[in-house]
C-alpha cells in the first residue's frame, strides 16, 4: 500500500497543539480533550482558546482539571474517515500522562484500519511527528517506510521544556522525576525532559537565559554536525522566550535546522505546565 | 637496633619535636597571619600551620608508644596528611612526608640523613603543587636543602640545623624579590616564614617541649577520641556541647583550662578572634555561662549523647524499622561557613557539610570524615574556598569512595555547582556538569581589610571595605555602600541576568542589603536574589550569572 493523502488520514488529539498550517490540513482530524473549571466543561482548542485559558488560570480561583476523549468519540471519527480512506494513523499524547491513547486503542480495537501511535510526547513534540508524516503523505510513501519513520521518531526524538514554575506540574500530579525540586530556593530553573513518556529532569541551572542555553546545548550534544535536524518550538503564550530560544538555535551554524512554526501550548497541556513555559522538540533525520 | 640514643626516633620524641615546632608557630601565629598578601580576614597561614602541627601532635598521642622507627615515620606522615589545613598546611604535610620517607629507611639520624631528608622533602613538595611558584615556602625549603648540602660535616647536629635555619631566614627575606605580589604588599612570604619558624622551633625546642605538651595538649594520651563519629564516642558525660565563640583577644589556653574542668573530649581551636569549642560535659549550662561574657556565641549545639546512643541501639536492634535513605549514586561534601549558607546547600540536596572555609580551614581529616559518612559510592567535594582546594585534593584515595573535587573557590560558586548536582547520576557525570556550572559564574566578596596594603594596584588601609572579584582586589573605600555598588556594577557587566547575594552575620550586612535593594531600580532587568548566608567576616558575598 502507498501511504498518501488519498489512502490515509491522520487523527490527533488536541494536545498536539498543531500550528495553524497543520490544524487546517484537510488530512488531519483533531479530537479534543476537555478542560473543566469546576463544573464548567470546555473542549480544548474548540470551545476555549489559549489566551482565555491562561487568563483564567492566572486570575481564577479554580484549578482546572482535564479529561480524555471517550473511546466513542474516537470511534465515531475513525468510522467516518474509514468511509473515504483505507487507513487511519492516530497519533497521541504520552500514555503516561493521559488515558487518551488508551481510549484511542479501545476504539481502534473495534474497527479495522486504525494504527494508534503513542508519541510519548506532548504539544509541539507531537506536532513535530505529525508535520513529517504529512510531508510523507504528500510524497506518497511505501507503508514500511512510513512505519520506519515512526519507529525512528519514537527512538531518536528529544523533548525539553522549561516551566516558569513547577507549581502546576505538582498540583496536576505530573511532576514525575522533578518532584525533589519542589520548594527549592535560589531560583532554580530545571530543564525537564520526557523520557519514555515520563517527565524527568534533564539539567538544572539558575536563571531563564541559562536554561534556554542548556536546551540549545542539548540539541548540539544529541545531534551530529552536518546533519539535518527537524525542530519544534512551543510556548505557553511566551513569545519573547520562544524567540530567544529560536535565536539561540539559529546561532548553530554547522547543522541544517528546519524549525517549524511555533506551537502554542493549549489549555490541556497548559493546565500542567502553567503559563509562560517553553518547549523544544527535535529529531535528527 | 643500630641507632644511638640521640638519633633514634620514638613516638614520644617525635611528639616533643613537633610540639616545640607547634609552640614556636603558636607564639608567632599572628605575625605570620599578618603576612598574608590579601588583607582579608580568612585563610590565615599562621593559624593553618599551627593547627596542622597541633593536629599532628594530637594524633601521635593515639599511636602505640613502642612503634619501630619506620612505623613512627609512617605515623608522622599520616598525622601530617590528616591534620593539614589550608594550602600552606597541605604543602607542609608533603614536606613532612618527603622527609619521613627518607628517615624511615635511614637508621640513625645524621647530618647526611637530614640533608637527604630535606632534599627529598623539597622534591615531594614541588611535586605536590600543580604550578610551583618561586618566592614561596617551596623556595625557602629548597634554599635550606641546598644550604644543608653545602654545610661542612661537623658531627654537631644542632649547629648544622642552626645553619640550615639561618639560611631559611635569609631565603624568607629574599621572597619579595622573587614574587611581585609580596613586594607590592610589603611582606615576605607567610608560608616560608612559617616553615622556618616551625623548623627553628623543632630544632632547638627540646628543653621546653615537655612543658609545651603539658600546656597545650591537655588530653592524656590514653584517651583517644573516636574518629568514627565524635558525637557517638563512649563518654562519661551526657551532653556533647559545641559552639563558635567570636570576640576580641580571646584567650584559648585559659579557656581550655577552665573548660577542661567541666568535661572531657575537649577541643578548642581557633585564634584570638574566633574559637570553635567542642566538649563532652554534664553541665552545658555552666559551659555556656562561662563563655557568654567573652564574646558572641553562634552555632550552639547541645546533643544528649546517652539518648543518641540509646536511639542508635534501638535502631540497630530493630534495623528494619528505619526506612533506608536513598543516597543515590553520588553525594556531595561541601565546606561551608554560616548557618544560612548551610541551609541553602541542604536545600540543594547537599547533606554532608564540613564547617569552615571563611571562619576556619578544615583539615584533611575533617573532610575525610564527611566523605566516609556518604552512603553513595561517589562523592563530590566542594571546597568553596581557594585555601581549601588542596586539602580537598589530598583526600582523594584516602577513603574507599570515588572522590571528585570540583574546585569551587567561593561559597557562591559552590552553590552554582550544587544546583547542577543530581544524585541519581554517576560521580564523573556530576563532576563534569558541576564544573561546567561554575564556568559562567562571576563571584565577588566584600570584606574589611585587616591591615594596610598595596594589592593588585589598589592602596588599601586597615579597616577599609574592600571588594574582590574572582580573588582580586578591585576597589577599596571607607564607606560600604559605594564599594557594594561598584562591585555589583562590575559583576553585572556582560549580560548577566541574576545577582545572588549572601549576607553575612556581622554588623554591616544590613547596610550591604540596603545598598543592593537600591540596585533594583538601576538594573530593572536583573533579578536580585538576597539570602541570609550568615558567614563571618564578609558582609556580603556576591555572584552573577
Amino acid at each position: 500500500m502507498i501511504v498518501d493523502r488519498a489512502t490515509t488520514a491522520i487523527v490527533v488529539d488536541s494536545t498536539s497543539d498543531l500550528p495553524g498550517y497543520l490544524a487546517d490540513d484537510p488530512s488531519i482530524t483533531m479530537v479534543p480533550l476537555t478542560v473543566y473549571f469546576g463544573e464548567e466543561a470546555r473542549l480544548d482548542w474548540v470551545e476555549i482558546q489559549a489566551d482565555e485559558f491562561y487568563e483564567r488560570l492566572k486570575n481564577g480561583p479554580i484549578l482546572p482539571r482535564t479529561s480524555q476523549p471517550s473511546a466513542g468519540a474516537f470511534l465515531e471519527v475513525y468510522k467516518r474517515l474509514l468511509e473515504t480512506h483505507e487507513r487511519v494513523y492516530s497519533i497521541h499524547l504520552s500514555g503516561k500522562f493521559s488515558g487518551t491513547v488508551a481510549s484511542a486503542e479501545v476504539a481502534a480495537g473495534q474497527i479495522d484500519g486504525v494504527r494508534v501511535v503513542d508519541s510519548e510526547l506532548a504539544t509541539g513534540g507531537i506536532a513535530l511527528l505529525v508535520a513529517r508524516l504529512v510531508e510523507l503523505l504528500d510524497k506518497g510513501t511505501a507503508e514500511d517506510e512510513f512505519e520506519a519513520y515512526i519507529a525512528h521518531f519514537l527512538k531518536d526524538k528529544t523533548f525539553y521544556f522549561l516551566p516558569t514554575t513547577l507549581e502546576f506540574l505538582h498540583k496536576g500530579g505530573r511532576i514525575g522525576g522533578a518532584s525533589h525540586l519542589m520548594g527549592t530556593v535560589l531560583n532554580i530553573k530545571p530543564v525537564l525532559t520526557i523520557e519514555e513518556g515520563v517527565i524527568d529532569v534533564y539539567k538544572k541551572v539558575r536563571g531563564v537565559p541559562q536554561a534556554l542555553e542548556l536546551m540549545r546545548d542539548g540539541l548540539v550534544e544529541r545531534t551530529d554536525a552536518g546533519s539535518t535536524v527537524r525542530v519544534s518550538i512551543s510556548h505557553a503564550l511566551n513569545l519573547p522566550l520562544a524567540d530567544h530560544l529560536k535565536g539561540l538555535l539559529e546561532g548553530i551554524k554547522d547543522r541544517e535546522l528546519k524549525i517549524m512554526p511555533y506551537s502554542i501550548v493549549g489549555p490541556v497541556i497548559g493546565t500542567y505546565v502553567g503559563p509562560g513555559a517553553v518547549a523544544l522538540g527535535f529529531i535528527q533525520e | 637496633m643500630a641507632s644511638n640514643a640521640e638519633g633514634s626516633l620514638t613516638v614520644a620524641r617525635a611528639r616533643e619535636l613537633l610540639a616545640a615546632g607547634f609552640a614556636a608557630l603558636e607564639e608567632r601565629k599572628q605575625e605570620i597571619n599578618d603576612l598574608n598578601v590579601y588583607p582579608v580576614p580568612d585563610g590565615d597561614t599562621g593559624t593553618n600551620l599551627a593547627l596542622t602541627v597541633k593536629g599532628m601532635v594530637e594524633s601521635l598521642a593515639k599511636v602505640p608508644a613502642d612503634l619501630s622507627e619506620h612505623d613512627v615515620c609512617a605515623a608522622i606522615s599520616q598525622a601530617a596528611l590528616m591534620g593539614a589545613r589550608g594550602n600552606s598546611g597541605v604543602i607542609l604535610s608533603q614536606i613532612v612526608r618527603g622527609a619521613m620517607d627518607v628517615l624511615a629507611q635511614a637508621g640513625p639520624v645524621t647530618q647526611e640523613v637530614l640533608t637527604r631528608a630535606l632534599r627529598h622533602a623539597t622534591e615531594t613538595a614541588y611535586r605536590a603543587v600543580r604550578k610551583p611558584v618561586e618566592g614561596t615556602m617551596l623556595t625557602v625549603l629548597r634554599d635550606m636543602a641546598e644550604a644543608a648540602a653545602h654545610a661542612p660535616e661537623t658531627g654537631d647536629l644542632r649547629a648544622f640545623l642552626g645553619q640550615v635555619v639561618a639560611e631559611g631566614w635569609k631565603s624568607v627575606e629574599r621572597t619579595p624579590t622573587l614574587l611581585k605580589v609580596l613586594a607590592d604588599a610589603g611582606v615576605v612570604d607567610a608560608g616560608g616564614f612559617g616553615l622556618v619558624v616551625f623548623l627553628e622551633g623543632a630544632a632547638d625546642g627540646h628543653a621546653g617541649a615537655k612543658t609545651i605538651i603539658a600546656t597545650h595538649f591537655a588530653q592524656p594520651a590514653v584517651a583517644p577520641v573516636s574518629f568514627e563519629d565524635e558525637d557517638e564516642g563512649e563518654s562519661a558525660f551526657t551532653y556533647c556541647t559545641s559552639f563558635l565563640l567570636s570576640g576580641e583577644g580571646l584567650d584559648k589556653v585559659a579557656l581550655e583550662e577552665r573548660l577542661g574542668r567541666l568535661g572531657d573530649s575537649l577541643l578548642v581551636v581557633g585564634d584570638a578572634r574566633q574559637i570553635k569549642v567542642h566538649v563532652h560535659t554534664d553541665e552545658p549550662g555552666t559551659v555556656l555561662g562561662l563563655v557568654t561574657p567573652m564574646g558572641v556565641l553562634t552555632e550552639i549545639e547541645i546533643d544528649n549523647m546517652k539518648e543518641q546512643t540509646a536511639a542508635r541501639s534501638r535502631r540497630l536492634a530493630g534495623s528494619k524499622a528505619a526506612p533506608p535513605v536513598d543516597a543515590g549514586l553520588t553525594q556531595v561534601v561541601a565546606v561551608v561557613a554560616g548557618e544560612g549558607n548551610k541551609a541553602l546547600f541542604r536545600n540543594l540536596g547537599v547533606d554532608l557539610i564540613v564547617e569552615g572555609g571563611q571562619s576556619m580551614n578544615p583539615s584533611t581529616e575533617d573532610i575525610v570524615r564527611a566523605v566516609e559518612k556518604a552512603k553513595a559510592r561517589s562523592v563530590i567535594i566542594l571546597p568553596n574556598n581557594g585555601n581549601v582546594i588542596m586539602t580537598a585534593d589530598q583526600t582523594v584515595g584516602l577513603t574507599d569512595r570515588e572522590v571528585y573535587v570540583v574546585p569551587t573557590r567561593s561559597i557562591q560558586a559552590g552553590l552554582s555547582a550544587a544546583v547542577a548536582y543530581d544524585k541519581r547520576r554517576p560521580g564523573a557525570e556530576n563532576a563534569k556538569e558541576m564544573r561546567a556550572a561554575i564556568e559562567g559564574v562571576a563571584t565577588a566578596e566584600i570584606t574589611r581589610a585587616v591591615r594596610d596594603s598595596l594589592v593588585d594596584g589598589i592602596q588599601v588601609k586597615a579597616g577599609d571595605f574592600i571588594g574582590l572579584i574572582d580573588d582580586k582586589v578591585i576597589v577599596a573605600g571607607t564607606e560600604l555602600e559605594p564599594v557594594v555598588e561598584d562591585i555589583a556594577a562590575r559583576l553585572l557587566d556582560g549580560n548577566k541576568g541574576l545577582l545572588t547575594a549572601l549576607l553575612g552575620d556581622e554588623e554591616h550586612a544590613g547596610r550591604a542589603a540596603a545598598a543592593l535593594e537600591k540596585l533594583r531600580d538601576a538594573y530593572p532587568l536583573v533579578e536580585i536574589d538576597l539570602h541570609e548566608g550568615g558567614q563571618p567576616f564578609y558582609p556580603v558575598l556576591l555572584s552573577a550569572e
